[in-house]
């Protein structure tokens, strides 16, 4: 076998170098692809944990109310409880870094004393046993332990100041001592402060509370009980978890964002695996008589078979392995975009570094070697069916592949579009995992690629026309040779119309989101300035502000009305959903919410628990109005009742609608995170502007934002959050565009006497190159045609299917014809392009050469 | 009509030179029907593809029609080939998705012309050749003969000066041989029709006026044909 290998596939693929270059290119890009996002995702999320791990030290257990906290007398509470061999609490906030955009510290409130237990720290030019005796530390509320390494990257030394944003505006952090990088500094990317937790409660206005107490426990009671114990003596509202368990939220919150990530990444290698099918194809098609030589020397069916399965099977190794490196240098140049978005809209997440895992190597060398070998199929099927007395014909090539419509590729195709629709319905085994729906995706692709074929035997006469129009008999003919070998050409059109179908339903999601969206912030948050610290959007990233600010923003002139909104990300209902407060009155004075069912409830209605729901909360918890649900809050567990279904796209996870004093008095805080500022007169609204600027903001950091710029923000932050699988859907058409070289390549050789034969009775060369550079038009306009179309149907199927079931929004779908007309114009002239290469080397072909080649 | 002198044809082959034509001069009045014969190897293809315009030679003069054309561009050889030339190829080399009226039309049409103009006189010929009812057939629905005779009328549609054939009966049984060389004789000799065939068979050798006999790239024979008794 392996003299074989040698003999027939070595000698042939090294004849045609260009074209196994080009399948390595597709192979490796796609893998390079799926492993650079799979390394980005476990990444992303292993930066995540292991903030929640290297806090958590060597607890147990941990009582936890992450986003609303504690009183901190529930710490006494838990050291009471039997079983309890020692408690810590401890209180940490996400501090924006003033004047660096995006950055910020973890900054962790302990009592070192106590927590040494749990977590080590080590001083570099501090004893830490002494700190608990340092009264300076432990009496101001401005000192800070850094990690050295942080004081090295940023120029810092001991007595040097930090300045984070507060509630209560910028303030000067002085480093008090140097840490060692480990333990719970090595959390958050090292981006850390230790403080003492008064000085912490004190510095960033948190009252007396705390956000975690961790618990060794007697293990004699075992992990189940003491859980059970500790959850009687806090009471319901607070989670008692081993520290495993946490951050579970959060996997949950961003799966469907990565699973999206994911599925880019994935088509990139489908299409990637599609240039080996295609190189495989035309080797096959090429090799014809010299496989019928090997049978009729003796080779058996299953050699044949192996021979070709091996090929591919080394095309796919050595591009995954090419691969891999790539796929590095995929995850480096992509990770802090995707950690920046996911960091906007879910978690602060401090990850930069990123390295390829085992888990990444095993999955590229597996995936590219799998899909090239099973891309390999039925190219060495139809290798092993070839008979030994074809290697008696001449005319070895010609055979470049007839399409039997009533064949297994066009039933498969066939059912797997008749079952995409309905493996939709599948509900999704997990949260925010549409599973389902993007099986239906990968049912289309390959069902309209496996069809393509036939409909490329139908187009050569509708393209005939056209064809003349643009490049004269030489375009004609070009539409006879795109329709003729239709198992060659139908891989790149395949190839194509994946990319564009990709590209145009991300068009479609993103657009018609965009739509609503808009439509939201202009209709039901009309304000005219939108006051947020240290993050244009409120939400994630900015620093909640002090109530205060709203009086000293209400005394500027031309200031109407200031609505305090609370925007709190917070456990409840089992999604990590944002608690909103608002003031109702301006809301429904000013705003024009777009109610979809019930009213909003009346001041009565208010103390009697009725709120408002996002529409997308109450679909994913099918919620309708006069429905109640509990959800946990500093005060307690309190159920509520649904007064209204609204339209609200704050977040994906869901939102619930509480006036402003009710959340004061249930969550314990009055601060706000962006203020709604509606003016007298909207003429002076810059002057207005500049004036709430030069009041406050120096001190908090503060972005002031118009309504237009708050929904370019919105909209910014939309397409930041896609701009990834956007660069992998153009990776997959340039992928597609590979493929049309190597097909054309092939077609080339395999009409080498067809040029001579033109060339003798008269095309010049410019002609032959129309000819080739025609077929690539007609690869291009064929496969943008179908991808524009598919993309309608797979972008109303993410957008009105897997969209609602990641999200719960179902907004009305409209279809991206800009994106559409566009993608149709740069493929087909990208496709031309790509062709100008095959189409100059038959160009070149000597004519006499030419017409001797069989 | 044709004038070759001196023509020396050299191949590069790796490091080898191979010469395929050694000092050949020829001339060729207008209407004569010239068969070239000679055993592989002997150069009547590379003459035949030299006159065809498909090559040029490595020296020597090579005029058609008083045109020098071994110096020609490569885009007005082309247009040389399209306009003066007529070919008929062993293995009929017709464009499998073309149907036979289109095969004949297609020189005409890389030249730029208009195929309603075209079709009627394709037809006509096509008819004339015995295929009446037949044009709208592709090459895979045609007999060998059949595939030849379209290849013919190809070759004639632009009314050209010079017919270069190139073993047009070599793929063909021969019955169908003689048949087809009796329409080629018969078709050029209506039209006064240059033509140039090679062959290595004595047979069809015979259909023409003179017989060149080539051996080891030089003339060894030229002699009229004695019209068979």
């Amino acid at each position: 076998m392996w003299s074989l290998i040698r003999l027939i596939s070595l000698r042939h693929v090294l004849g045609s170098p260009l074209r196994a270059l080009l399948t390595l290119v597709g192979v490796a890009v796609g893998v390079a692809t799926l492993v650079g996002i799979a390394a980005i995702n476990r990444s992303v999320m292993e930066a995540f944990r292991s903030t929640i791990d290297t806090v958590a030290g060597k607890a147990d257990l941990t009582v936890a109310a992450e986003t609303s906290g504690f009183p901190e007398e529930l710490l006494e509470t838990v050291r009471a409880v039997p079983g309890v061999l020692h408690a810590s609490g401890g209180i940490s906030v996400v501090a924006p870094v003033k004047d660096a955009p995006g950055e910020s510290m973890y900054v962790l409130g302990v009592d070192l004393l106590d927590d040494g237990f749990f977590r080590t720290y080590e001083g570099v030019d501090t004893d830490v046993g002494k700190l608990a005796d340092d009264l300076e530390f432990l009496n101001s509320t401005d000192r800070v332990l850094v990690t050295d390494t942080y004081a090295t990257a940023h120029g810092l030394e001991t007595g040097d100041a930090i300045h984070l944003v507060t509630p209560d505006g910028e303030k000067p952090f002085i480093i008090h001592g140097l840490l060692k990088e480990t333990g719970p500094l090595k959390a958050f990317g090292g981006s850390v402060a230790v403080m003492f937790f008064g000085s912490l409660q004190e510095a960033f206005s948190k009252g007396r509370t705390l956000t975690r107490i961790d618990v060794a426990i007697d293990a004699k009671v075992g992990l189940e009980g003491m859980k059970e114990r500790l959850q009687k003596a806090v009471g319901s509202n607070i989670e008692v978890e081993s520290p495993d368990r946490r951050g579970q939220a959060v996997q949950t919150m961003v799966r469907s964002f990565q699973l999206g990530l994911n599925l880019g990444s994935g088509v990139a290698l489908l299409v990637g695996v599609f240039l080996v099918y295609n190189t495989v194809s035309i080797s096959v098609v090429q090799r014809r008589r010299e496989i019928g030589t090997l049978r009729a020397l003796g080779a058996t069916r299953r050699r044949i078979r192996a021979l070709f399965a091996f090929e591919a099977g080394v095309f796919g190794l050595v591009g995954s392995v090419l691969g891999l490196p790539m796929g590095l240098l995929v995850a480096k140049l992509a990770m802090s975009t995707v950690s920046d978005s996911i960091s906007e809209i879910y978690v602060k997440v401090n990850a930069r570094s990123v390295e390829l895992g085992a888990t990444e190597l095993a999955v590229g060398l597996t995936m590219g070697i799998l899909g090239s070998v099973l891309a390999a199929l039925r190219p060495s099927w139809v290798a092993s069916a070839v008979q030994p007395v074809e290697a008696l014909r001449k005319d070895a090539a010609i055979g470049a592949g007839a399409v039997a419509v009533k064949s297994w590729p066009t039933y498969l195709g066939i059912l797997l579009l008749l079952v995409a629709y309905p493996v939709t319905q599948i509900p999704p085994p997990l949260e925010n995992f549409p599973i389902g729906g993007y099986a239906s995706i990968f049912f289309i692709l390959m069902g309209v690629t496996l069809l393509s074929p036939l409909v490329l035997r139908w187009l050569n006469y509708p393209f005939r026309g056209p064809g003349q129009f643009l490049f004269g008999i030489s375009g004609r003919l070009a539409a006879d040779n795109f329709a003729r070998a239709p198992v060659r050409t139908s891989v790149p059109v395949g190839a194509m119309s994946i990319g564009v179908t990709m590209a145009v339903t991300l068009a479609a999601f993103i657009g018609s989101f965009q739509k609503s969206a808009d439509e939201w912030i202009s209709q039901a948050i009309p304000a005219d300035l939108f006051v947020t610290s240290s993050a244009k959007l409120a939400g994630v990233q900015n620093q909640p502000m002090q109530a205060a600010i709203g009086d000293e923003i209400r005394a500027i002139p031309n200031v109407e009305v200031v609505d305090p909104v609370r925007l709190l990300q917070h456990d409840a209902l089992g999604l990590r959903i944002f608690v909103i407060s608002l003031n109702q009155e301006i809301y429904s004075s000013r705003g024009k919410p777009l109610i979809l069912e019930g009213t909003l409830p009346t001041p009565e209605q208010r103390e009697a628990n009725f709120v408002v729901l996002s529409e997308n909360l109450a679909r994913r918890r099918n919620l309708g109005v006069g429905s109640t649900f509990p959800m946990k809050t500093p005060t307690g567990e309190h159920t509520y009742t649904v007064g209204a279904i609204i339209i609200d796209y704050t977040s994906d996870q869901g939102s619930v609608i509480l006036d402003r004093t009710i959340f004061m008095k249930q969550f314990l805080t009055d601060q706000v995170d962006t203020f709604h500022v509606y003016l007298r007169d909207r003429a002076t609204l810059e002057q207005t502007r500049a004036a709430i600027t030069a009041k406050l903001g120096q001190r908090f950091d503060l972005y002031v934002l118009s309504n237009v710029e708050l929904r370019d923000e919105a909209r910014k932050l939309l397409s930041s959050a896609f701009s990834i699988t956007y660069a992998m859907e153009a990776v997959a058409v340039a992928l597609a565009l590979l493929g049309i070289i190597n097909t054309l390549l092939a077609a080339v050789l395999d009409r080498t006497r067809e040029i001579g034969l033109l060339r003798a009775v008269g095309a010049d060369r410019k002609q032959i190159i129309k000819l080739f550079a025609g077929e690539a038009f007609f690869i291009g306009l064929t496969g943008s045609l179908i991808g524009v179309m598919t993309g309608g149907v797979v972008g109303y199927i993410v957008t009105k299917i897997v969209g609602v079931q990641a999200t719960g929004w179902n907004f009305p779908f409209s279809y991206p014809w800009a994106t559409a007309v566009q993608m149709v114009v740069v493929a087909t002239l990208a496709a031309i392009i790509a062709g100008l290469y095959p189409a100059r080397r038959a160009a070149r072909l000597d004519v006499v050469e030419a017409l001797a080649y069989e | 009509m044709i004038e070759v002198s001196n023509v020396v044809k050299v191949y590069r082959r790796g490091k080898n030179e191979v010469p395929a034509l050694q000092g050949v001069s020829l001339t060729v009045p207008r209407g004569q029907f010239l068969s070239v014969m000679g055993s592989s190897g002997s150069g009547k293809s590379t003459l035949l593809n030299l006159l065809g315009a498909l090559d040029v030679p490595t020296s020597g003069t090579l005029k058609i029609d008083g045109k020098e054309i071994s110096r020609f561009p490569d885009d007005e050889l082309s247009r040389f080939r399209r306009d003066r030339l007529g070919f008929i190829f062993q293995f009929f080399n017709l464009l499998p998705t073309l149907t036979a009226v289109e095969n004949v039309v297609l020189p005409e049409l890389l030249a730029g012309k208009h195929r309603d103009e075209l079709e009627p006189k394709a037809k006509l010929l096509l008819e004339q050749f015995g295929l009446k009812g037949r044009h709208s057939h592709r090459p895979d629905e045609l007999s060998g003969g059949e595939m030849q005779r379209v290849a013919i009328a190809r070759a004639l549609l632009s009314e050209p000066a010079l017919l270069l054939a190139d073993e047009p009966t070599g793929n063909l049984d021969s019955r169908t041989g003689s048949e087809v060389l009796k329409l080629i004789r018969e078709a050029t000799r209506a039209r006064n029709l240059t033509v140039v065939m090679v062959t290595h068979d004595p047979k069809a050798a015979e259909v023409g006026d003179r017989l060149v006999l080539l051996a080891d790239g030089r003339i060894v024979g030229d002699d009229p044909v004695r019209v068979a008794a």
